[in-house]
């Protein structure tokens, strides 16, 4: 019997699917004639219908959540700021979310975030404790001992860092960023919503280390299965923390390619997606496709 | 055998001690100002030092009225001080007679303190047995330190004394004992004086002698206290214009002053004989030599060492931990008072002082630290940072990074591009001193660092947090 093991299956068939090129995994976005990547931007006032619209256009819950799936949310809620500011996730969209992951079946939800302002006073002002009362999942902020140091063996800068354990024992990872201007990494979209959950000297050791490529080197490790980026209102000044000047695109970007979603939210503030330094290294690492002319952008009003 | 007496005083005790251990739900702790408030010479004797009382003075009344009836009730029916002096006083039944040979030290406390509060600077305030009790419970908050344990020792020593000369504290040493002590004397005399004159009330009356002792106590006070406030101003002179010097340098000042502040700085040097601005933090030894203490917010700008009793509560009352007994950086006399201490003087602790938190300002007791509404302690400056551009990421690597402003509640830090780097410096105008640029800069050593300011600003520039 030669009982083909599961690993080396994939690494065979991997190397195959590189060598011969199927034209169904467009592994090398130039030699693709389909779009790189897709992203569903929803345009509307009522967030609970946004997301059940892209989500739809995307396959429904079921391509993510089946029963029995331990869910893990990443919103950003960082500051001690109301949900009409602009700092953190709408908790509509947190809650619509979650409400949508009970009804697949999801034994256990939890949304690990490690917030700048102390927790309590932020999950409370944020809107979110409130949106999350009555249902099973869970917001904290991780203490020391939810935290396991994980390795990025693709990292060029950042190497290693503290994870919470949900985040790596989960089987659907949704990450939920709002999108707003950063002091420091120009935007805050995405892959710039993981250093909200990881541990505070990770934090300044990528500040000290180049912003920039460490956030791209986190998200080789990190990937999550949907990408949902609320930009119902987007903070163009003062970020992260706020309250700056607003506008309001009441769009709601959905995505399976971090980057992608990233490179479009970015259009959002007037901005080159490679402008964006995170952007522009996750586009070259392969960590999505940054590059707007081979996105395909669907438009759906609620 | 339990009596009744003393199951009401064991009741007090554990119920004052929880609120000062400060280990009841969130609603109740602001309460731990009740039991050092019912100390006359902590909550009058503060309104009176202030020349303002608050409603918590009024707490004091009680105690000021209950002897003219009832003698020392307080004392031996509810005191838990009292209570525990008494219970250890108890194991040693060897009779010493110190109490006997002794004078009535605490009368003397007493009128030495309500004399000096007068003044404006009252003396040794923290020898109030409520607040020797309330600050040994207090004590066990994190971070426990060495200091903490220090400021706990009163309690012990109290406990001590009793042992080795049974109930010496209540009898000859308690300055609240000996105020209630001239009180029920004086509601003696008043009760005696309406009575026609015999033989006893003759002798009552006679006691002329008394008024001029407590007239001699009083003055000793005051002028003990006169002393005591040329120093203490003297420490206060020192520390403003340390702080001059900080800004001197040029600390914070705006963008528009930029070059001049660099023109300055290379000419001229700080204090120290270094220049931070620039960018020199090798070997400079600027550390807690030039730090100027942190004050919690609502502190009083004068006599702050004087009117602050030691007895805890701020430093339980935070949330964060931010709050420590200080050693030395307020002067010899500011010794235990309280002051904050972010990351770079706390043990890395990641927290700073919350806009939205008011904790501390709510449970002093002598008004060392007025309570503030959250606009008020938005508004309040406590400290002023500074930028060490020699350790700064973004002046120094040229990286991108102004976590500091990022975490500014307040939007102090002004953005400077350099290269194409935003780099930070502080608005002297807008910084309150609150700590979050210090508590997550990513810098090593920190490269944003919170100095003190010698009296509290109000800032004209409304927070943006409101």
């Amino acid at each position: 019997m030669n009982a083909i093991k599961r690993r080396s299956f994939l690494k065979t068939s991997a190397s195959a699917a590189a060598v011969s090129a199927l034209p169904s995994i467009p592994i090398n976005a130039q030699e693709a004639t389909a779009p790189a990547a897709t992203v569903i931007v929803v345009h509307g006032t009522d967030i609970p219908k946004m997301l059940a619209a892209g989500i739809a256009k995307l396959g429904g819950w079921d391509a993510f959540i089946k029963p029995g799936m331990k869910v893990v949310i990443k919103p950003n809620v960082a500051w001690n700021s109301k949900p009409e500011q602009g700092g953190n996730t709408h908790p509509d969209l947190v809650k619509a979310c979650v409400l949508a992951a009970e009804a697949q079946g999801a034994t256990k939800i939890s949304l690990p975030e490690n917030p700048c302002h102390p927790e309590k006073a932020t999950f409370q002002a944020s809107g979110i404790a409130d949106a999350l009362k009555g249902t099973q999942a869970r917001l904290y902020r991780p203490a020391k001992g939810d935290y396991q140091a994980i390795e990025i063996p693709k990292g060029k800068v950042a190497k290693t860092a503290n994870v919470p354990k949900d985040i790596l024992e989960c089987d659907c990872l949704i990450n939920m960023p709002v999108a707003k201007h950063h002091s420091g990494a120009t935007l805050t979209l995405s892959m710039k919503n993981w250093m909200g959950s990881i541990a505070n000297e990770d934090r300044r050791a990528w500040h000290r280390d180049g912003l920039h490529q460490c956030i791209a080197d986190f998200s080789t490790f990190i990937r999550p299965k949907l990408v949902v980026i609320d930009a119902t209102r987007i903070m163009l000044t003062k970020g992260p923390q706020g309250p700056g000047d607003l506008e309001h695109p009441n769009e709601v970007i959905l995505s399976t390619d971090p980057v992608a979603a990233d490179a479009y939210a970015a259009t959002l503030f007037k901005k080159a997606p490679f402008d964006i330094g995170h952007i522009q290294i996750g586009h070259e690492m392969s960590i999505g496709c940054g590059d707007l002319t081979k996105i395909k952008v669907e438009r759906i009003e609620v | 055998m339990m009596t009744r007496r003393n199951l009401l005083r064991l009741i007090l005790f554990v119920a004052f001690a929880l609120l000062a251990l400060g280990v009841l739900p969130e609603a109740w702790r602001r309460w731990s100002v009740l039991l050092p408030s019912l100390s006359p010479l902590l909550s009058l004797g503060g309104a009176l030092a202030a020349r303002s009382a608050g409603l918590l003075a009024l707490l004091g009344l009680p105690l000021l009225v209950l002897p003219l009836f009832k003698g020392r009730f307080f004392c031996w029916r509810l005191c838990p001080m009292g209570f525990a002096a008494e219970m250890v006083s108890r194991l040693n039944r060897r009779n010493t007679g110190l109490i006997r040979r002794l004078p009535f030290i605490g009368k003397g406390l007493a009128l030495l303190i309500i004399g000096s509060a007068a003044i404006g600077w009252p003396l040794l305030i923290w020898t109030d047995p409520l607040c020797i009790f309330n600050g040994f419970f207090a004590a066990w908050r994190k971070p426990f330190t060495w200091l903490s344990a220090v400021t706990a020792s009163g309690f012990v020593l109290i406990l001590l004394v009793s042992l080795i000369a049974p109930n010496i504290w209540c009898h000859r040493l308690c300055p609240l004992g000996g105020l209630q002590e001239w009180i029920t004397q004086l509601g003696n005399r008043l009760r005696a004086a309406r009575k026609p004159i015999t033989q006893e009330t003759a002798t009552a009356l006679s006691r002329a002698r008394a008024g001029r002792r407590v007239f001699l106590g009083f003055a000793l006070g005051g002028l003990t206290g006169v002393l005591y406030r040329h120093f203490g101003m003297q420490a206060a002179a020192a520390v403003a214009s340390r702080e001059a010097a900080a800004s001197q340098r040029g600390q914070g000042r705006g963008l528009g002053r930029g070059r001049r502040r660099r023109e300055q700085a290379s000419g001229e040097q700080g204090t120290c004989g270094h220049d931070h601005d620039h960018g020199h933090d090798h070997a400079c030894k600027c550390g807690p030599e030039h730090h100027i203490a942190i004050r919690p917010p609502g502190a009083t700008a004068t006599g702050f060492n004087a009117r602050c009793a030691r007895c805890g509560n701020c430093m339980t009352a935070c949330p964060y931990g931010l709050i420590l007994p200080d050693l030395g950086s307020a002067g010899i006399d500011g010794l235990f008072t309280p002051v904050l201490a972010f990351r770079s003087r706390n043990n890395q602790q990641e927290q700073f002082c919350f806009q939205e938190c008011t904790a501390c300002t709510q449970v002093c007791p002598t008004g060392a630290l007025r309570p503030l509404t959250v606009e008020q302690k938005q508004q309040t400056a406590i400290g002023l940072a500074r930028v060490f551009r020699g350790r700064c990421i973004a002046w120094e690597k040229q990286e991108y990074c102004v976590v500091c402003q990022e975490y500014c509640p307040y939007h102090a830090i002004i953005e400077v591009e350099r290269n194409g780097v935003m780099c930070p410096i502080v608005d002297a105008d807008k910084c309150r001193g609150c700590g979050a640029c210090e508590s997550q800069c990513p810098a090593l050593p920190i490269a944003i660092v919170v100095n003190g300011r010698s009296r509290q600003p109000i800032l004209a520039h409304p927070s943006p947090q409101l």
